[in-house]
């Protein structure tokens, strides 16, 4: 999932300080799950942010609120209204949702509390490690499942480089060298020679260098037009 | 002195309604009147004795008398039971009872009349009694009519005080009788007044009356002077009327009316009292601990013998002369005695007393529309409460058959609402609610090392040489440190954790935390009952506050600190501190320390979230201590570590707003001595005193 971790309080505050009513609306998936953004942490951040006001003696309202989900429109609606009638949103989502509220929102500004950071997997209670860069062509089966672009340090496509020191990256003993670990990998599945074969250079086009990406399903979206056409000729949408 | 008419709107603790619809604790199921014994048991832990008064009463109208003498189904249910023992239910009941004295008292108050219509019951026992406050509390005119001069049917005629003391019962009946009930004692329907006169005068009758007639023996010897049989012997006892007991009594019966009968004989001198019964030790139909305490009491029991005839000599009785029973049960459990005709025996007794079982009186009924059938028994509807005739019901062991007192009670509620629907015109049939009810499964066999081991709390008695000379109450009360003991061996069954489905996304967070292994993750969390032990863990680290308590609310301290706190002056010269205070240890509800500390009390620290602590300062604390048990004393797992790492992390958060973290404080004394944990408070209270005020805030500017 999408993991972040919250912003320094201060960085927070100076973003809200001078608006009177403040919300700051949690989701609760991803940065949930990372305890970062849910419910809880929103309502942390609130109680934080109330006492950071009255210790410099503002005077501000801050709520929070929490929804399933800021990347689905119809987790929206329910709260929409009650949404705007806030000065500053202080949204706790992954990024995505920043941006998506932002779009909908109309004429109230929607700031970060997070910082989102990659996609990542829980290798224990706590601790949360990227493991994807969300490259657009993956490559795993030649690489026993193990990403070159996500967890090398270098995005090496032919590594390890001279720097792999005992299967750790020369970076710091607490990385792993992603090379090392698809070489042993490789092995003990038995595919080691894989790795000898010659592949063209990578087109990255596919990845965030080609531009922001967009997917269009269209077997869901004829449903969807479907709907809609029913709908007008039922009448119009409810 | 009961004053103006108020409507009562009837106490419901936390979590009531949610309870309904989720399977009940064990204890609960158990009760045929479906009491809320977890309820209740946690409002004493936690030193609510009032609330556990309302909790205890509200389905129960003879709960004082059920604390001296219900066989305690409950407890039987308990599932401490496969741990170690189950808790003393009934005793905790009496507890919080005799705490709330006063409080009851006060509340006696007349009920509204507001429905115009009126109500014969006839019979004040424990269905009679029920009935009778129901509908009085549902806006009848209610009138009794009890043949003796007290209440209470068998609970006053039959049963001994020196098992049922007479100041218990009239609590109980003070309390229903106080809401405006007219009542007619002395008064026999067919001799003082004719069932015809009531059924005219109300609009619907209950017959309650009970099964006040013993059955005797047709053996021959019965006849004649030093037989007595059992219900007339009680009652004349009862009522304070002379006795001739010989020196040797012997009771034929082995149900707990025939260990009342022995006991009582006893009581009144008879040093050498014996009982023959058909059953074998171990299926005698009475309670076992009845059994063993008239054992205690010199009561010698001849088990697997049936009367044959009555031996005397010059007419005065001189012994029983008895067969031998091979088995009493058939193998589809039926009631069919076999003899051995070549072993008899007699038994040495002057004086007799048949204790064998009880019928109704129905003679009043004899030219009236009810039917009786060809065994002199009431026909009647189960799913409805009636008898053929319209407007006469019927309730309790006249129709039951004999059963416990719980039991009655659950049965008069059935027949006050079929009443009160019948009043107002409504069907009865398929409307009275349905007996059994769900129940939480055994305590899954992988906890049970898991839970700590609390021996039972014992119940003292008199000893049995004292008690054999006297008909005072033969057992002692628990003392508040004895309640508070047992009150917390409770596990809390149904009153755990509950998944909001809507907002949880199946993190695992809940799933981790758990010691018990209570949550079960797929589509979303679910948290399994029979696992669960309410310990409050879960709900403060769920990232989307989709966890919910059913016995508290877990928002609660938040929700009030406010209120609790109030507007510390500026000029406070000792700081204010919010205390969170683990009230599993004895007293520890009473908990007093300086007037500068708020006192917020949980069941367990394991409820104290991040967010308490944080609203403490925000409310204007200068300092929150977190006091918990000491050591290895906490009767939950994991509980001192995620403390301390909430702890831990509420610290950082206040040191980014530059708040001292030492305002913030895990306390727990090295003894579980209250005074201890005081101290700790006041040595804490010192300490953030020394840091003097918290970085001006806006309150210090007022």
């Amino acid at each position: 999932m999408i993991v972040g971790s919250q912003k320094p309080l201060d960085e927070i505050w100076n973003m809200v300080r001078d608006h009177k009513k403040v919300l700051v609306f949690g989701c609760n998936t991803c940065v949930a799950i990372c305890h970062a953004g849910g419910e809880k942490e929103a309502e942390t951040i609130a109680s934080m942010l109330r006492m950071k006001a009255s210790q410099e003696g503002r005077s501000m309202e801050v709520s929070h609120m929490g929804v399933m989900r800021h990347c689905e429109p119809e987790y929206f609606t329910p709260v929409m209204d009650e949404v705007k009638k806030y000065d500053i949103v202080l949204s706790t989502a992954c990024g995505v949702g920043v941006n998506f509220l932002s779009e909908r929102i109309g004429n109230v500004p929607v700031v970060p509390g997070i910082n989102t950071s990659f996609y990542g997997a829980v290798s224990e209670p706590g601790v949360f490690e990227e493991l994807c860069a969300g490259c657009g062509d993956c490559i795993l089966h030649l690489t026993g499942g193990i990403c070159p672009i996500a967890r090398c340090s270098k995005t090496l496509m032919n590594g390890p480089c001279g720097g792999t020191n005992k299967g750790k990256c020369e970076i710091s003993s607490d990385v792993d060298c992603a090379w090392f670990l698809i070489v042993e990998r490789m092995k003990s599945l038995g595919m080691l020679e894989k790795l000898a074969e010659v592949l063209p250079p990578r087109n990255w086009t596919s990845a965030r260098d080609g531009g922001p990406r967009r997917i269009s399903l269209e077997h869901i979206r004829v449903f969807e037009e479907a709907e809609e056409n029913k709908d007008k000729s039922a009448g119009g949408k409810n | 002195m009961p004053t103006e008419e108020i409507k009562v709107t009837p106490y419901r603790p936390y979590g009531a309604d949610i309870k309904e619809t989720r399977p009940y604790s064990p204890c609960r199921a158990a009760c045929p009147a479906h009491t809320d014994a977890q309820a209740y048991i946690s409002l004493i832990a936690q030193g609510r004795y009032n609330e556990a008064f309302e909790v205890i009463t509200a389905p129960n109208p003879i709960a004082t008398v059920c604390s001296m003498i219900c066989h305690h189904p409950c407890e039987q249910a308990c599932r401490r039971c496969g741990i170690d023992e189950p808790l003393s239910v009934r005793h905790l009941k009496r507890f919080a009872i005799e705490q709330s004295k006063d409080y009851r008292r006060a509340k006696r108050r007349l009920a509204e009349k507001t429905r115009g219509k009126s109500i014969g019951i006839i019979g004040s026992g424990p269905s009679g009694l029920t009935a009778a406050r129901d509908l009085a509390d549902l806006g009848y005119g209610v009138t009794i009519y009890e043949r003796h001069p007290q209440l209470g049917g068998m609970l006053v005629s039959a049963i001994p005080p020196y098992r049922l003391p007479r100041e218990a019962l009239k609590e109980d009946v003070d309390d229903v009788i106080s809401k405006g009930i007219e009542v007619k004692a002395g008064c026999e329907v067919g001799r003082d007044i004719s069932f015809d006169e009531i059924s005219r005068k109300h609009d619907a009758v209950l017959l309650a009356a009970g099964l006040s007639m013993s059955r005797s023996l047709n053996i021959p010897g019965v006849e004649g002077p030093g037989i007595l049989l059992a219900i007339p012997f009680l009652e004349d006892v009862a009522f304070g009327m002379k006795i001739d007991l010989g020196k040797k009594v012997l009771v034929i019966g082995g149900g707990n009316v025939a260990m009342d009968v022995a006991r009582t004989a006893r009581r009144l001198g008879v040093k050498d009292v014996s009982m023959v019964c058909l059953e074998a030790s171990d299926e005698m139909p009475a309670w076992k601990w009845e059994v063993d305490e008239a054992v205690e009491e010199g009561i010698t029991i001849n088990n697997s013998w049936g009367p044959k005839a009555v031996a005397r000599q010059d007419g005065k009785v001189t012994g029983l002369e008895v067969i031998k029973v091979l088995s009493v049960f058939d193998k589809e459990r039926r009631f069919s005695p076999v003899f051995d005709n070549d072993q008899t025996r007699t038994i040495g007794a002057d004086t007799i007393i048949i204790t064998i079982g009880q019928m109704a009186n129905l003679s009043f009924l004899k030219d009236s529309a009810v039917k009786i059938d060809e065994r002199g028994r009431i026909i009647w509807n189960a799913d409805t409460q009636m008898t053929n005739a319209p407007g006469v019901f019927v309730a309790g062991e006249v129709v039951t058959g004999p059963g416990s007192a719980i039991a009655a009670v659950a049965n008069g509620h059935r027949a006050a609402l079929a009443m009160h629907l019948y009043c107002q015109g409504e069907a009865v049939e398929g409307k009275l609610p349905v007996q059994e009810k769900e129940k939480i499964g055994q305590m899954p066999s992988d906890l049970t090392d898991k839970i700590m081991r609390i021996p039972r709390q014992k119940v003292r008695h008199m000893d049995p040489e004292t008690r054999c000379n006297t008909f005072e109450h033969f057992e002692e009360g628990f003392t508040e440190a004895e309640a508070l003991n047992e009150a917390s061996r409770c596990r809390g069954c149904g009153g755990g954790a509950v998944v909001d489905s809507s907002k949880c996304m199946a993190c695992l967070t809940c799933q981790r935390v758990c010691p018990y292994g209570a949550p079960v993750v797929q589509a979303y969390s679910v948290i399994r009952p029979e696992y669960c032990q309410a310990c409050g863990l879960c709900a403060p680290e769920c990232p989307a506050e989709a966890i919910s308590m059913v016995s508290y609310d877990v928002r609660e301290h938040r929700n009030n600190m406010a209120a609790a706190i109030g507007s510390p002056s500026a000029g406070r010269t000792e700081p204010l501190i919010a205390a969170f205070v683990c009230t599993n240890n004895i007293g520890r509800h009473a908990f007093q320390t300086s007037s500068n500390v708020k006192v917020f009390p949980v069941h367990c620290v394991s409820r104290v979230d991040i967010l308490d602590m944080l609203k403490a300062f925000e409310c204007g604390a200068d300092g929150v201590a977190v006091v918990s048990c000491s050591g290895g004393a906490c009767k939950y797992l994991d509980v001192e570590k995620r403390a301390s790492a909430r702890i831990s992390r509420a610290k950082s958060l206040l040191s980014v707003l530059g708040i001292q973290p030492e305002r913030l404080q895990k306390l727990s004394s090295v003894t579980a001595d209250i005074d201890s944990h005081a101290a700790a408070c006041r040595e804490f209270s010192e300490r953030v005193k020394a840091l003097g005020k918290i970085n001006s805030t806006n309150k210090d500017k007022e």
